[in-house]
């Protein structure tokens, strides 16, 4: 009897042990959560079929970013946290857009276009010391696309898409910069 | 070796149970933009007599690890909180008068502080009922507006609800003052 419930336990908490290492890991393509208390991406989704429109007005398909390592990055412009990761996300996009990269800005403003438009063409960030315009594709977003990506409750929330279009990570709250960038590197070099 | 293999148990399991708890901590559900902040409101004196100038308080509670914007926010692009009214014939507004709100810094914005009100502020409308107000029980119906962040995301902008109930009288009614641990907050830390 006591053999049993010491065998029983063992395996309990081995199990337990198991599960709560495999969370601690870091793993390109493994879910995981940011230090802001994002929730775990789950086995990889496919991206959703959204199209968005752009500044201007012109329609693009996330499906058309197939091929490329894409950061689809939710964020509005009376966000703080969001504007303090945009210089990162500047820099990501020029660092790595040769190897097959893109961020995809999705502006979340109620107002659309009518604000984030000046917004974007005005608003500068220090990228390496120099003053710099948001110079990845930017477009609008809305509650139906919101809804699409399994609802969004707080900006920023950024999505890591393969290449393939699956899903690697979702982040909620502003990223860790050196864990995105490796996360990217692994996803590119795959 | 039993007591090898006991404690080898204890050690999984206390693993074990650390492991769970970071499983849990990871998934805090989300909160939606309208139930970080709970805002009621009050009015200064019941009944109002026709003619009287009164106020209303809204008092703004603003849940642990958030805050929202002052009524005066540090950028132009922030959105500020703000109180608006809508008043039926006969009520008068007078002033709104908001609280100051602090200077903070976040993980975020390390550099630049923010203008911000967390914990517990109050909202003041003065009005005044005029000779031609509606006699009796009525409801002044009041849009809060608001947009709340934690220290590494933001909620969207809302707007919520705040009404307050209203007893009009005639001129010359006798009035109780209401909630004076309130309204004795109205001259201070105001703002304008």
């Amino acid at each position: 009897m006591k053999r049993n419930f010491t065998a029983l336990s063992l395996a309990a908490g081995l199990l337990l042990a198991g599960a709560s290492f495999s969370g601690c890991k870091s793993n390109a393509l493994s879910p995981s959560v940011n230090a802001a208390g994002g929730k775990p991406a789950g086995p990889m989704k496919e991206e959703p079929n959204v199209a968005f429109k752009d500044l201007h007005g012109a329609s693009i398909s996330l499906a058309s970013f197939k091929g490329k390592v894409v950061l689809v990055n939710f964020w509005a412009t009376y966000c703080e946290p969001c504007r303090t990761e945009i210089p990162w996300l500047i820099e990501f996009q020029r660092k790595y857009a040769s190897k097959g990269f893109s961020v995809l800005g999705v502006g979340m403003d109620d107002e659309g276009a009518k604000v984030v438009q000046p917004w974007v063409q005005t608003t500068t960030f220090d990228v390496n010391g120099q003053p710099t315009l948001m110079d990845y594709p930017i477009v609008i977003g809305d509650d139906d696309i919101a809804d699409k990506f399994g609802g969004l409750w707080a900006y920023p929330t950024s999505f890591l898409v393969t290449r393939d279009g699956k899903i690697a990570k979702k982040y909620i709250g502003m990223i860790d910069k050196e864990d995105l960038e490796k996360q990217i590197q692994a996803l590119l070099g795959s | 070796m039993r007591k090898r293999v006991q404690i080898g148990c204890m050690l999984a399991g206390v693993f074990g149970l650390f492991g769970w708890a970071s499983i849990t901590h990871a998934q805090n559900p989300p909160q939606p933009a309208t139930s970080v902040v709970k805002p009621h409101a009050y009015v200064s004196l019941e009944p109002v007599p026709r003619g009287k100038e009164f106020e209303v308080a809204v008092v703004v509670d603003i849940a642990r690890g958030y805050h929202v914007n002052s009524h005066k926010p540090t950028d132009p692009y922030l959105i500020p909180t703000t109180v608006s009214p809508q008043l039926s014939a006969g009520l008068q507004a007078l002033d709104t008068i908001y609280p100051k709100g602090k200077l903070e810094k976040f993980a975020f914005s390390p550099d630049t502080p923010l203008d911000v009100y967390s914990g517990s502020v109050t909202i003041f409308l003065r009005l005044s009922a005029q000779a031609n107000t509606a006699l009796g029980s009525s409801t002044i119906p009041i849009t809060l507006r608001y947009q709340a962040c934690n220290d590494s995301a933001c909620l969207p902008p809302v707007k919520v609800p705040v009404d307050v109930k209203l007893e009009v009288g005639t001129a010359g009614a006798k009035a109780r003052n209401m909630h004076p641990e309130i309204f004795a907050k109205a001259s201070e830390n105001s703002a304008k």
